[in-house]
Order: structure tokens, then C-alpha cells, then sequence
């Protein structure tokens, strides 16, 4: 019973919020075109969470990926002003992702600098060079080329239902390559593999010979690009760039990979784990927000069922032992 | 009158049985040793007293009251004392802090503590335990195993007003303990018994309980099979009663003579923190190396595997230089490592035991050395798994819910498993239970014949006796001496170890 409330408890609230918005609110909710909107408003949490999820199965995190893609937008942004072509405008921010991620890397696995003060101290840089490559201003208007911000109105037409045409966003479609890359990476590959028994026990994954700073820093380079990558996704979607948008990304990053570890049987951090929870936190803001439940109120509650999942989680744990 | 007596405790885990019965008498000022090979039930009949598993049933008095102890706290207010737990300890304060930690401390002025005179209220308790070496004001942190251990049965003996000690609960206090500092703890344990308290001395070392308890309790598969004095019973009737059968040999046979041929050499190679070394070991050869608690021995073998990059010198493995940057490296070239912590250093115990023991030979066992072939891992497990005579419900279970003695073997698979030339172990029985302990045995047995040279670092001299072909003795980071294990005896490789002559 406590086995079952652990693994499912979670899961068990997921339905019941799904089914309470599904009541509240029958004609708007539970609509395919409802579900291809949360999936594009997400689709940049996925992506972050995603490269998230591969520091956390290390027991390390990430705190720069918010300002990581806020940087990302301004450097694509910048480049059009340059008149730099799409192709190489994206390019080179997801550069600076990879760039920037290393540097994380280089900071914990080689300096040996604990991650949460690492990623702080670039969390602040990152976020300071983006207002300065920005000049501080937003960056919007006709710089922005009508094929970089057509991209994410664009889509993969899914046919029509119930008389409307509806087409699956090419965010979301950029988002489900990320995640199953992600995918084959952690649970398919001898990288994830490491990653795990570096997660597990430190010592004993380097002395069974894993070069554990070597993993660490392409991890943290990985990162650093899909938070580069979600920044670009962002500035795509609203034809625009400034120097703080991507900044409420981190935190739920983290929250959707804790509320996602819940689900696997060892509380360890799943990537599959992580999609369920980043979309447990879309539905909640979707159909509170439908809901018209105030914006405040609305974080509230989000924090709230976070506590409750990882509290019935941890004490289930504790009391089975 | 007994202090303690346990009649017909019972537990079972989810309708497995751990305890089926088991009875004890602990008598006032005695030091009485609880035995039994690993899941045979100890681990839970000191839960049980400690108040953190309830029993199923169970009829325990103290001081001939009936009592049940359902939560730490009210163990505590019994006199029970757990030595072996970490709480109650604070690494980065002083000694004498750490005694009277959660008392009152003594007070100048009603307000400022009277550091000198908490100073010296630590030193008095410490000398009342024949404990003169350790100085009350240095960091708890800074101080060995053994010494820190030696603290926290000081604190234990403080007691508070109103719950003094009574019985102290000791289990496998010397597995990571140096010869010395156990001689140090035997001598407190002493004291702690003129004083009149009680302990009960869990251990897997016979020669320990032989020479430090009055009475022993055997436990075997749950039940308690035999209770009696240490004076009437020898130490052969303690390992029957533990496994049940009569054990003739503690070693297995040796089987032909090493060969000739030079397998690995270190040539004047210079360690680290200590001298330079030149030995060589045979293809087949179990070469022991002796020494007292921290004489180098275990960075000679982080040398070997790579962990520590040598300051000097050469080795040779076969005829080709060997120069490990790292232990992927080592394990690359053909050398399988047991290191001294199992659950530090050697298993990721939340992870299944298949992927403990492919973790060194991840590329080799997948394909196109980058994607995972569970499958063939687990497959593998399995075989090497039966190869060290592992007991598990099979290679997806967690490494953590395996025995000490089976998770010792996980590490042996591990190492084992790729193809190895070189073979170093660390302490490979510490720990071990004397069942799963000739099965490790047999294991390196078998792996000397199969041509594997093998380094053995022991601090159990009849085991290197028992074991190995040569005995190579360290004294301050060198080697002093290196023998024909046939030609020595306990007593002259205890004085090798010490450098004093034989005579």
C-alpha cells in the first residue's frame, strides 16, 4: 500500500488534477487543440528539463540554464542585426551554450567548485552578459527575419478535428527530437550508464574506471546547449529577444525533474519521469489559468503541489524503511 | 541476576523470517559475545534492542522487569548504548566537546564555558577508561577510527544523570581497526567491565572473542543454537555451531606450484607518500603483503591500478612497460581491483548487480562500445555470478539487499570479469562471514591456478599465511622483507612487521 502510494502517488494526483479540469471546464479543456498549445508553451521547459535531467542523474544541477537562454536570444537576435543568416545566427548561440556549459563543467569536475556555487557565480555572469551584449534593450521588429520567428508559428499539419485544422507546433516537435535524444542518451547508452553509477557512488564509479570528469563536463556542456537551444526556441516564438526571458526556466527545470523522480522506484531522476513532471506544472498553469485563478495565487499552488509530491515521496520512503 | 534476558524473540519481514527465537541472558559486568555467519539475524536482534524494528514477539526484561523497548529513546533511558551509530558525533568539534556533547558544559560566570575545565573533566574520563593518548582538545575529525571509537564509548560512559550506561552494544567495532587501536579498545572494554557495566560484542573475529568475552551467544538461521562460557568451548565449536557443519580446513588446498614465469615487476617504482619498491609477482603466485595499519600498503596497490600516478621507477606487466594514467586504464590493460571500503569504494549499491559487474567492461560488453546490451550484461552476471558462488534472486536485484559476504563477491565478479591478468585485493574478507569467507578463498584459489598473478593485502596474518605463496612485509612505506609463507609462522611475521628480530 505506502509501496504503491510512492511509486503511483504522483500519478495518482496527475489524474485527479486532469479529471478536475476536465470537469471544470468540458468544452475547452480536454481539446486536441488545447493539448498542441500546452505542448508549444512547453515545449521549452521540455527542452531545459531534458538537459537538466542529465546533471541531475549525476546528483548535480544546473542554476545558470535560465540566464543561459535568455543569452542564447539576445546572441541570435544580435546576429540578425549583423544580418548574419538564420543557419549561422543559430549556430553560434548554441555555440555559446556548449561554451557555456563547459565552462560549468570545467569549474565542478576540474576546479572542483560544488555546482550550486559554480553554476550561482555563472548564473550571474551569464545573465550580466546578456544585458550587456543586448545594450539592455529588447530586441524585436523587422531585425528579426520572417523566417526565424515563422518557424515557431509553423507547423506539422495533423489533418482537421471537429472542422478545424490543427498541425503539430514545430516547437513541440523540436521538443520530443530533444527528449529522445535525452532518452537514448541516458537509458541506451554507456555515457548514461556512467552517468548513473557516478550518481550512485563517486568513488567506486572512478575506481571502476569511469573518467568521471570527463562525463561531468560534457554533461554540463549538454546542458548549457539545450538551455541555449530552448533560449532560441523562445526567441523564435515571440519574434523577440530580451536580456531576462528565459529566467523562469531554471526553477521549473528543477521542480519538473524532482516531481519526475517521484515516479521511478528508486527516486532517482528519470528522463521520462521529468516529461510527466514538466507536464504535470504546464496542465496545472493552463488550467488554472483557464480557469482565471489569479497569476499569484496560481504560483502558490504550484509550489504547494510540488511539497506535497516530494514530502509523500520522501515520507513513504522513510516509513517503508 | 541478569541484567538483560531476551526469551523467544520473533521478527519476521513481510513474512520472511529473520528471527524464529532466540534466547540470551547478558549478566552485570560481562562482556558477552553475539555470533552468527551474516543473515543469520544479528543485525535484527540488535534493531530490535535498539529500538528501531519493532519485534513480532518477543519477552525482554531488564533487571528481571518486563520492558519493551519501542523507540531509540526508551533503549536510551534503559542504558543501552549503540556504539556504532554516527549520531551524537560531531566531526569538527574538540574531543571534550564531543564527550559532553548535549550536557551541560561547565560555566565561568554563570555564562562563558570554562573551557579548562571541560578540558580537564574529559581528560579525567578518558584516563578513568585507560585511555592516555588521545588529546581532549584536538578536532574529533582529526583523529583515527580506532581513536574516534575510543570517544564515543567515553561519551557513552559520561552518561547523563539519571540513565547511567549499562550495557554498551559494540558491533564489528574492529573491522576497521588497526591491530593497535584494537588492543586500545580491548583494554577500555576491559575497564568499562570492572566498572561494572555490561557489553555485547558482536564480531566475526574468533581470535577476538576468544580472548576478550565471558560468554558467547550463537545464532543460526534466526535461531539461538548455543549460549556458554568462552573458558569451555574452543574455537573449532564456535565456527561448527556458527555454519553448522564441521570445517575442516579454513583454507582451501593449494593446488601445484607457481610458475617461473615473472607476471608483473615493479622496478625501485616510488610510491607516493612512501619509498620505492622493487618486487615482482609469478603468473599463478599469491604474493602477500603484510604491515601494520597504514604503512603504505594501500597505496602501493592505488599505484598498481593507476589511482595514483607513481613518483618514479617502472613496472613491466608481462614484458611490456606498464604506465597507468588512470584506473580505466589499469582495468583496459588486464587488472582487476577489490578495494578496501565494499561500500564506499567498490559498489554503487542503489544500482542492480549486473550493472555493478559490467562497470569496468562497459564497452567491451556493448555494442559498438557505446550502446548498452542488457541483455548480454545480465547474461554475463549470471556466469560470473555462479563463478564466485553468488547468492542472489538474481542479476537485476539491488546491490543493497545483498549480504555483506554476497556483496563482496558482487565486487569479485566485477573485478573478475573482464579478462584479467593482475589481481589486487585490498582487505578482501573483511567483514565477511566465515561461510562466505572460504568461498572468497576458494575464489582466489581458483583464479592463481587459472595463471593469475595475485596481490593480496592483508591485515589478517593467518589468513596471508594461509593464502599466499610469498609474504612480502612492509615497514614505513618500504619493504623490509619478503619470505616463503611456508617458511614462517604468526610470531616471526608479527616481529617482521613490528622490526624487531627473531630470536
Amino acid at each position: 500500500m505506502l509501496t504503491l502510494l510512492r511509486r503511483y502517488g504522483t500519478l495518482i494526483g496527475f489524474a485527479a488534477i486532469l479529471l478536475f479540469f476536465w470537469i471544470s471546464l468540458p468544452d475547452t479543456f480536454m481539446t486536441a487543440r488545447n493539448w498542441l498549445n500546452i505542448s508549444q508553451q512547453m515545449s521549452m521547459l521540455i527542452v531545459v528539463a531534458a538537459g537538466m535531467t542529465i546533471v541531475m542523474v549525476m546528483g548535480d544541477f544546473d542554476l545558470s540554464v535560465g540566464s543561459m537562454a535568455s543569452l542564447a536570444g539576445i546572441v541570435v537576435a544580435v546576429m540578425f542585426t549583423f544580418d548574419l543568416p538564420i543557419w549561422a545566427a543559430v549556430s553560434l548561440a548554441l555555440m555559446v551554450g556548449l561554451a557555456g556549459g563547459a565552462i560549468n563543467g570545467v569549474l565542478i569536475s576540474v576546479i572542483g567548485i560544488l555546482p550550486f556555487v559554480a553554476t550561482l557565480a555563472t548564473l550571474t555572469m551569464l545573465s550580466g552578459l546578456a544585458f550587456v551584449v543586448s545594450g539592455g534593450k529588447t530586441i524585436s521588429g523587422r531585425v528579426i527575419p520572417e523566417g526565424f520567428s515563422g518557424f515557431a508559428r509553423g507547423g506539422l499539419s495533423l489533418g482537421e478535428w471537429n472542422g478545424v485544422a490543427i498541425a503539430l507546433p514545430n516547437l513541440t516537435l523540436v521538443a520530443i527530437v530533444i527528449v529522445a535524444l535525452v532518452w537514448v542518451l541516458l537509458e541506451q547508452t554507456t555515457f548514461g550508464r556512467r552517468l548513473y553509477a557516478i550518481g550512485g557512488n563517486i568513488e567506486a564509479a572512478h575506481l571502476s574506471g569511469v573518467a568521471v570528469r570527463k562525463l561531468k563536463l560534457i554533461a554540463f556542456a549538454l546542458t548549457g546547449s539545450t538551455a541555449a537551444l530552448a533560449g532560441i526556441m523562445y526567441a523564435s516564438r515571440v519574434a523577440s529577444a530580451n536580456p531576462t526571458q528565459g529566467s523562469s526556466l531554471m526553477l521549473n527545470a528543477i521542480a519538473g525533474v524532482f516531481l519526475g523522480s517521484t515516479f521511478s522506484e528508486h527516486g532517482e531522476p528519470r528522463i521520462l519521469g521529468t516529461i510527466l513532471g514538466v507536464l504535470i506544472l504546464g496542465i496545472l498553469d493552463n488550467g488554472l489559468t483557464q480557469l482565471s485563478v489569479d497569476s499569484y495565487v496560481r504560483q502558490i499552488l504550484v509550489g504547494g503541489i510540488i511539497i506535497l509530491a516530494v514530502s509523500t515521496s520522501s515520507l513513504t520512503k522513510h516509513l517503508r524503511a | 541476576m541478569p541484567l538483560l534476558t531476551l526469551k523467544d524473540v520473533t521478527k519476521a519481514y513481510g513474512g520472511v523470517p529473520a528471527l524464529k527465537g532466540v534466547d540470551m541472558d547478558i549478566a552485570p559486568g560481562e562482556i558477552h559475545a553475539l555470533m552468527g555467519e551474516n543473515g543469520a539475524g544479528k543485525s535484527t536482534l540488535i534493531k530490535i534492542l535498539a529500538g528501531v524494528v519493532a519485534p513480532d514477539r518477543a519477552d525482554i526484561r531488564f533487571d528481571n522487569e518486563p520492558v519493551s523497548i519501542g523507540n531509540p529513546q526508551s533503549a536510551h533511558r534503559l542504558g543501552l548504548r549503540f556504539i556504532h551509530q554516527e549520531f551524537n558525533v560531531v566531526p569538527a568539534l574538540s574531543v571534550a566537546e564531543n564527550i559532553f556533547l548535549g550536557r551541560a558544559y561547565p560555566r565561568r560566570g554563570g555564562f562563558l564555558v570554562d573551557w579548562r575545565a571541560l578540558n580537564q573533566a574529559a581528560r579525567t574520563t578518558l584516563h578513568r577508561l585507560g585511555i592516555s593518548h588521545i588529546d581532549p582538545r584536538r578536532a574529533l575529525g582529526s583523529l583515527t577510527l580506532g581513536d574516534q571509537m575510543l570517544v564515543r564509548i567515553s561519551s557513552a560512559f559520561v552518561g547523563e544523570a539519571g540513565t547511567p550506561a549499562r550495557l554498551y552494544v559494540l558491533d564489528e567495532p574492529t573491522a576497521s581497526l588497526s591491530r593497535d587501536e584494537s588492543q586500545r579498545l580491548f583494554t577500555v572494554l576491559d575497564e568499562l567491565r570492572n566498572s561494572g557495566a555490561s557489553v555485547l560484542y558482536v564480531s566475526h573475529r574468533l581470535d577476538e572473542i576468544m580472548s576478550i568475552c565471558d560468554k558467547a551467544t550463537v545464532i543460526r538461521d534466526g535461531r539461538s543454537v548455543d549460549t556458554g562460557l568462552i573458558a569451555d568451548i574452543t574455537h573449532d565449536d564456535l565456527v561448527t555451531l556458527m555454519i553448522g557443519r564441521r570445517v575442516e580446513e579454513a583454507y582451501p588446498p593449494r593446488v601445484g606450484v607457481p610458475s617461473t614465469t615473472v607476471m608483473f615487476s615493479a622496478q625501485s617504482l616510488a610510491i607516493r607518500g612512501g619509498r620505492s619498491l622493487t618486487f615482482d609477482v609469478k603468473a599463478g603466485e599469491i604474493l602477500g603483503i603484510a604491515g601494520l595499519a597504514n604503512v603504505g600498503q594501500r597505496n602501493v596497490l592505488r599505484t598498481l591500478f593507476g589511482d595514483i600516478s607513481a613518483a618514479g621507477g617502472a613496472m613491466l606487466l608481462g614484458d611490456a612497460p606498464y604506465r597507468p594514467k588512470s584506473p580505466a586504464d589499469a582495468w583496459r590493460t588486464g587488472i582487476g581491483y577489490v578495494p578496501r571500503e565494499r561500500r564506499s569504494e567498490g559498489l554503487i549499491l542503489s544500482r542492480p548487480i549486473f550493472e555493478n559487474a559490467s562497470l569496468p567492461h562497459l564497452a567491451q560488453q556493448s555494442l559498438w562500445r557505446s550502446f548498452l546490451t542488457p541483455r548480454r550484461e545480465q547474461r554475463s552476471a549470471v556466469s560470473q555470478g555462479e563463478l564466485v558462488r553468488l547468492k542472489a534472486a538474481g542479476p537485476k536485484q539491488r546491490v543493497r539487499e545483498l549480504s555483506g559476504g554476497n556483496q563482496q563477491k558482487v565486487v569479485f565478479a566485477k573485478a573478475l570479469a573482464g579478462e584479467v591478468q593482475l589481481l589486487l585485493l585490498d582487505e578482501p574478507t573483511r567483514g565477511v562471514d566465515v561461510g562466505a569467507k572460504f568461498d572468497i578463498y576458494t575464489i582466489i584459489r581458483e583464479m592463481a591456478a587459472r595463471g593469475m598473478g595475485v596481490v593480496l593485502v592483508s591485515s589478517d596474518l593467518p589468513e596471508l599465511l594461509g593464502m599466499a605463496d610469498r609474504i612480502a612485509v612492509m615497514r614505513e612505506g618500504a619493504i623490509t622483507d619478503i619470505i616463503n609463507a611456508a617458511d614462517t609462522d604468526e610470531e616471526q611475521l608479527l616481529n617482521l612487521c613490528y622490526g624487531r628480530t627473531t630470536g
